[in-house]
């Protein structure tokens, strides 16, 4: 694209601001992201004076080799299900508690700074106080299974910390979809819905070919926002059940793993070029997995 | 459809909207109330643990508190060091936030206006930051081999970058911005910068506290980069100090809870000056 036609007497000044705001991105936003795809081909540790040696797609290959497969296979499994589930389940959340703040309730500004207040609270105060209505020698859930009769370990029972984690993770992020949401209902014209009405459609009716429909646009970006937050997030898992739950690792969590060691304080002789390709497949897992989602929705979005 | 059917509709449609105003407030209410008790719930035990005695929690974790113990809050602060926390944490979020948001303007504005050579490539650059791989590993070997290892400045400069939406953001607000007083100004013989300065920014306020916010809001609550990046526990944000005082007080929760509830009250009593104008700067460049 060809530069407009430049109002001010001198050039430089435009070039020498964009070009401080580009390096600085550069070095420390793409310079680190495209590394990873160089480290990913050696077999780089934690210091720098340590030898680093091109060892080509070993890394891949360790990847799914028998020896790491197990731990590769769970993480990507728990990486998909933890997106899928918390994407879906944050959609018709949203979507439902958006219709409900749409309506002429008194105080409606309220309700909606309380759903969004979580994203402001952040993972570390979500995560422990999550963890204390967790807590397993007593808490709220505690007491709520016990009216049931059941019992459970919660973040410490392999079957339900992931579905935990996710049910965190919706409570933290779902009022970023539900705005994204109400910025799409407040853009549907009042007359669709009278006119539906007047040929007597259901609120069902309504709902399915008035709202949906016009809320496709919506619809894509939480799903694609939703995506891929939730194949990259790792901050709530981390702060929920440590890097090294075994129930709950995903991908980038073995990522930290594998690069920094498991506990705190940093052991500087990891497997960071192995880290770094572990990155790469999650990258490659998120460009597939938007790009379907997208491809889909663009057509359903033409469609309707 | 005829005309009578039309009329028909039109003459009981008062009666059945009457109804749905009378009956629909009822149901909203008590869906909007569910809605408060579990986003606010959790916070609220968070409160009534933080006040309660360690013997009190363990005979009845969810029992309302009978005697409270203001003393945790005042335990919690001493014992995790809180105050020299957070000052690490105000300055990582201002200073990144603010070279964050000032990176956004210098790219965002020339490139939205066509003022630098290949606008558009840029533009895709744009949309590329937030779709960029996990980096975790390679940040912490480009710090390590600038020497900004364990350094406020590194981790500033490392988190200012986070820009994310930002520069997408700011392009989008620019076009409300005429093109015409870009003209007027150079013609009456203001510079580049002074016009970015005092011309764009000043218009610019609404987009450009949204952008500032959101990422004050990320580089606040970030965690995993800082337990990466430095080591020197003087260094940690508060994030990371109240991870690490969980690791030492696990067992104790209403010391803990009075700790997360330090952690937490700037950021709600923060949120609650600035909502309006986060979920309205939020809503408004969804919509932009």
């Amino acid at each position: 694209m060809a530069i407009t036609s430049f109002p001010f007497p001198r050039r430089s000044p435009v070039r020498i601001s964009f070009g401080i705001g580009l390096a600085v991105l550069t070095l420390f936003g793409l310079v680190p992201a495209v590394g990873v795809l160089v480290v990913s081909f050696t077999d780089l540790r934690g210091l720098p004076y340590l030898p680093v040696d091109w060892v080509g797609v070993d890394n891949y290959v360790t990847f799914f080799s028998p020896a790491k497969w197990p731990d590769s296979l769970n993480a990507l499994q728990n990486t998909v299900i933890f997106a899928f589930a918390s994407t879906v389940v944050q959609i018709v959340v949203a979507l439902a508690i958006a219709l409900l703040l749409n309506r002429p309730l008194r105080g409606r500004n309220v309700y909606r700074a309380v759903v969004f207040m979580p994203t402001v609270l952040g993972v570390t105060v979500t995560g422990l106080v999550w963890s204390l209505m967790f807590n397993v020698s007593g808490g709220p859930a505690k007491s709520l299974f016990a009216l049931f009769g059941a019992q459970s370990a919660f973040f410490g029972d392999p079957h339900l910390a992931l579905s935990l984690v996710i049910l965190v993770q919706i409570w933290m992020v779902v009022g970023i979809s539900v705005i994204i949401f109400l910025a799409g209902l407040q853009a549907v014209p009042e007359e669709l819905y009278e006119a539906a009405a007047i040929d007597g459609a259901t609120p069902w009716k309504r709902f399915r070919w008035v709202t949906v429909p016009m809320l496709a646009p919506s619809i894509t970006a939480n799903v694609l926002l939703g995506i891929v937050n939730a194949l990259q997030s790792y901050q709530l898992t981390f702060v929920l059940t440590g890097p090294n739950n075994r129930s709950t690792q995903v991908l980038s969590l073995l990522v930290y793993v594998q690069g920094f060691g498991g506990a705190s304080g940093t052991t500087l002789s990891q497997s960071q070029g192995y880290a770094a390709a572990v990155s790469m497949v999650q990258f490659v897992l998120v460009a597939v997995v938007s790009l379907i989602a997208l491809v889909i929705l663009r057509r359903r979005e033409a469609k309707l | 459809m005829t005309t009578t059917t039309r009329t028909a509709v039109a003459q009981t449609a008062p009666t059945k909207s009457r109804k749905r105003l009378r009956r629909m407030p009822v149901g909203g209410y008590v869906c909007a109330a569910i809605v408060l008790v579990v986003f606010l719930f959790p916070l609220l035990y968070l409160v009534n643990t933080a006040l309660k005695s360690n013997a009190a929690f363990v005979a009845d974790p969810v029992g309302i508190v009978r005697d409270p113990q203001w003393g945790n809050f005042i335990t919690a602060w001493n014992k995790g060091d809180f105050g020299a926390y957070i000052l690490n944490s105000v300055l990582y979020t201002a200073a990144g936030s603010a070279i964050g948001t000032l990176i956004t303007l210098v790219l965002a504005f020339p490139v939205s206006r066509g003022y630098v050579k290949g606008a558009r490539l840029w533009s895709v650059l744009f949309v590329l930051v937030l779709f960029l791989p996990n980096a975790l590993i390679t940040q912490f070997q480009l710090l390590l081999r600038l020497h900004l290892y364990d350094n406020r400045l590194g981790y500033i400069l490392m988190v200012s970058v986070g820009v994310g939406i930002g520069p997408l953001l700011f392009s989008g607000f620019v076009k409300s911005i005429p093109r015409e007083l870009d003209e007027a100004a150079a013609m009456d013989g203001v510079g580049y910068w002074r016009y970015l300065f005092t011309f764009i920014f000043p218009l610019a306020r609404p987009a450009l506290a949204t952008i500032f916010i959101l990422q004050a809001v990320w580089i606040w609550n970030e965690i995993v980069l800082a337990t990466v990046l430095l080591a020197d526990p003087s260094k940690f944000p508060v994030t990371v100090g109240l991870y690490a005082f969980k690791g030492t007080y696990s067992n104790q929760w209403p010391l803990l809870a009075a700790a997360t509830f330090i952690v937490a009250a700037p950021l709600i009593v923060g949120y609650v000056f600035i909502q309006r104008y986060l979920v309205n700067g939020v809503l408004g460049s969804v919509k932009g």
